[in-house]
């Protein structure tokens, strides 16, 4: 047999046993490497290399170094899901940074990280002033997250006591100018409605490159033909006006009538209006 | 522009609420919204029964603001 065929043989039986390991050893190790698993993948990918050109000549004892690199860690990760003490060891401990708000230089030290770096990591979160920060420290992986101090931690509604209504994902429902059918019956509608929400604005299926529709059941729609201004859904914002119209109709109903009782009547629907607007603001304006 | 003709226009608009309401508080995918709507269109409800029964009075009172 010709050096070229065995060379042909042996690369393709690496890349696909080095493919299966791959997937064996799973996502939670290729997003995130620490020192250690990119030692083994560098070996797995060198020791596959020098397989398949033949360097090793041997395919029995390549296949014993390319499995004990490659099956090992994986068994280790079982292990250290049973044993803290295991995980630790593959994996360190993470270093506390900042403690605080006070930069921690035995920490630094340990992971040997100048002031100088750790303050280019804090640029990198956004964090000019190391001031801001509360606690700071450095994963496993070699990342550092940063824990700013709660007054320059971003606002959000329920540090305004805000109230927002509960957002689920939204639902593509047109795609390239067809429906999706298998996304319309998840949110437990049809091609029907779809059909008339399109010939309520007056659209054809086939101009529509894209349509959502969200968690309260409006449907956007994004067009081929951007010339076309298309009137976003507004009828949340008109209904909560409409309530306030006749909330003040209501109030006023109230002061010009002369009957005690009606005018009792007007006041009591007034303030209950008012409640009413109170409840659903949050789900009609934002 | 007659009260009883403003009562009228105010159910009008109560009504228009009312099924804009019905439409969200059937077709919104989370439970709470559904709650909350549905809580908005029994309080509408009742506004517009209200209404209604004072619009009868008024229409007693001012008969010859009636609508045919």
């Amino acid at each position: 047999m010709p050096n070229s065929f065995i060379i042909l043989f042996r690369s393709l039986l690496m890349f696909f046993i080095t493919l299966l390991l791959v997937r064996l050893i799973g996502k939670k190790r290729s997003s995130r490497l620490n020192s250690f698993n990119f030692i083994t993948f560098g070996v797995l990918g060198i020791l596959a290399a020098l397989i398949s050109v033949g360097l090793i000549g041997n395919l029995v004892l390549g296949f014993i170094a390319f499995m004990v690199w490659g099956l090992l860690p994986i068994a280790l990760d079982y292990l250290g899901l049973k044993s803290i003490w295991i995980h630790d060891l593959l994996y360190g401990k993470e270093t506390i940074l900042i403690k605080q708000g006070k930069i921690m230089e035995d920490g630094l030290n340990q992971v040997r990280l100048t002031g100088e770096e750790l303050l280019r990591e804090l640029r990198s979160k956004n964090i000019f002033n190391a001031g801001e920060v509360e606690f700071a420290l450095m994963e496993t992986t070699g990342e550092i997250n940063v824990l700013p101090k709660a007054d320059y931690q971003p606002v959000t509604p329920h540090d305004c006591g805000q109230k927002v209504a509960p957002q689920t994902d939204l639902q593509t429902v047109i795609l390239d100018g067809k429906s999706l059918d298998e996304n319309l019956t998840t949110i437990g509608l049809n091609r029907g409605w779809l059909n008339l929400q399109l010939e309520r604005s007056e659209i054809l299926l086939s101009n529509v490159f894209l349509g959502q529709v969200d968690s309260s059941g409006d449907l956007y729609l994004d067009l081929y033909d951007d010339t076309i201004n298309l009137p976003q859904p507004k009828i949340k914002e008109l209904l909560y006006a409409n309530l306030l119209k006749i909330q003040a109709d209501l109030t006023a109903f109230s002061l010009e009538t002369q009957p005690q009782d009606a005018k009792d009547m007007y006041a009591d629907y007034a303030r209950k209006l008012k409640g009413i607007l109170k409840k659903t603001e949050p789900f009609l304006l934002r | 522009m007659t009260v009883g003709s403003q009562v009228k226009q105010t159910i009008a608009s109560l009504k228009n609420a009312q099924a804009t309401l019905k439409i969200y508080s059937i077709q919104s995918q989370s439970e709470e919204t559904r709650r909350v709507f549905n809580e908005a269109l029994s309080t509408t409800g009742e506004i517009i029964s209200g209404m209604e029964a004072r619009l009868k009075v008024l229409e007693f009172e001012e008969p010859q603001y009636k609508s045919r």
